[in-house]
């Protein structure tokens, strides 16, 4: 009996309307109705960061987020970044500093950096420590995520 | 996949109207206590009202009487706006305390009292600024001071059908230096396994500590040591918060490791705010 409402919503710059699931997190709808895999599911409990998505330009866990709440927002989220072929700046640092290993947090990290680099494009030490707080990379490598994201920076 | 209604609200007559009449009625804002709880088998909701939309809710302003914070504003935004950062900072300490940076954006203050962890980041100081709740529902509004508002863990003196609707914190604000200080696992995400506020207000001390009983509370027998018999020793007014206290073990820390930390935490709280 699982009721489905319409919602209207931007999703990486397109206009789009679609039917959601009352009860359906935005993890889910991501993955499964816009087919966008690229965000990925780890804890379901908001603290491991590998679902965040751009809502509104702020970086948010979707999978603490419903569907529906989707209505007229804007949402960005790691498919969005790379414009005409071209990878955004911050996606080509990871990859020169080979700031991963599995790869399972990278569009989480890469969706966070974007974010505090948007708002602080010379960010400290203690702004990537706080913009990452959300986001835990098992395979440790957080060394390397700064040195990217120092390298994105405007000097 | 949990099944409930959705309602997106957009006047209070309608929340009001929707709680009044429904069981099981959960407002959402933030959604960040509230989704984990769903699915953990906390909360048995039958319908979610969307509140975050209400204007009247997303006030966060400051005015000639003190600061007012709405029901739907993200504890990023309280941690950014000036009037808290420049006069009481150790409510924005608080905030920024809570989870991580992403769930600050949408988690709001009001949720995380509502949702009355004794480990509530942002309780112990709101504790010690006199901070009250505006709360409304169909019959009307009414004011609780916070120190009444929690009533034990996870319950609060909300009754059905009533709503936060801001948070008040009034002037004069303390003019003096105030810490939140936090023991927990990891530098983040975790919740306290012990949390103390501790704000000068000149010559006198208001100290709050939280995840060391069933709410927060004040730690009164320090704060009689030092504002009424005028105790300089801080490490011997610390010791004294153990009155005011009765931890549990579990499994963030023993009842002993919580009974030490919090004496070490005021102590060294008293020690950052009251010269000497």
């Amino acid at each position: 009996m699982s009721e489905k409402v319409n919602i209207n919503f931007s999703v990486n710059g397109d206009q789009e309307t679609r039917e959601a699931v009352v009860g359906q997190t935005l993890l889910k709808f991501i993955r499964d109705e816009l087919h966008l895999t690229g965000t990925k599911e780890g804890c379901e409990i908001g603290e491991c960061g590998a679902c965040i998505v751009l809502l509104n330009g702020k970086p948010v866990n979707s999978c603490m987020v419903l569907a529906v709440e989707l209505d007229g927002q804007e949402l960005v989220t790691i498919e969005g970044l790379a414009k005409n072929g071209e990878l955004d700046r911050i996606q080509q640092a990871f990859i020169d500093h080979a700031a991963f290993q599995c790869g399972y947090c990278t569009p989480g990290m890469i969706i966070s950096a974007r974010a505090l680099l948007d708002r602080k494009p010379s960010p400290t030490d203690e702004d990537i420590n706080e913009a990452l707080s959300g986001n835990l990379c098992r395979c440790g490598a957080y060394q390397e995520i700064r040195e990217a994201i120092k390298a994105s920076s405007k000097k | 996949m949990l099944s409930y209604e959705y309602v997106k609200c957009t006047d209070l007559n309608q929340v009001f109207q929707l709680m009044d009449k429904g069981e099981q009625v959960y407002p959402l804002a933030g959604g960040t206590d509230l989704m984990v709880g769903m699915r953990g088998g906390k909360y048995a909701a039958k319908m979610l009202i969307d509140i975050k939309g209400l204007e009247e809710l997303k006030v966060l302003k400051e005015d000639e009487k003190g600061i007012t914070i709405g029901a739907a504003v993200t504890l990023n935004e309280i941690t950014l706006f000036a009037p808290v950062q420049k006069n009481i900072p150790i409510l924005a300490d608080g905030c920024h305390s809570v989870g991580s940076y992403s769930i600050r954006n949408r988690a709001t203050l009001a949720g995380n009292i509502c949702n009355a962890s004794p480990a509530a980041d942002t309780a112990a100081p709101l504790c010690c600024l006199d901070a009250s709740v505006n709360i409304v529902s169909s019959s009307g509004t009414r004011a609780v001071p916070i120190g009444e508002f929690f009533t034990g863990p996870g319950k609060t003196a909300l009754q059905k059908g009533e709503l936060v609707q801001s948070i008040f914190i009034p002037k004069p604000y303390p003019q003096a230096k105030g810490v939140y200080s936090k023991a927990s696992r990891t530098g983040s995400v975790d919740l306290a396994t012990v949390g103390v506020a501790v704000q000068s207000w000149g010559n006198q001390v208001r100290i709050a500590v939280g995840a060391v009983a069933p709410t927060p509370v004040r730690a009164v027998s320090v704060e009689k040591a030092v504002n009424e018999k005028g105790e300089k020793d801080w490490a011997n007014a610390a010791k004294l918060v153990h009155n005011d206290i009765s931890p549990i073990t579990d499994l963030r820390g023993s009842r002993e490791y919580r009974f030490h930390m919090v004496e070490v935490l005021v102590r060294r709280g008293l020690e950052q705010t009251m010269e000497v």
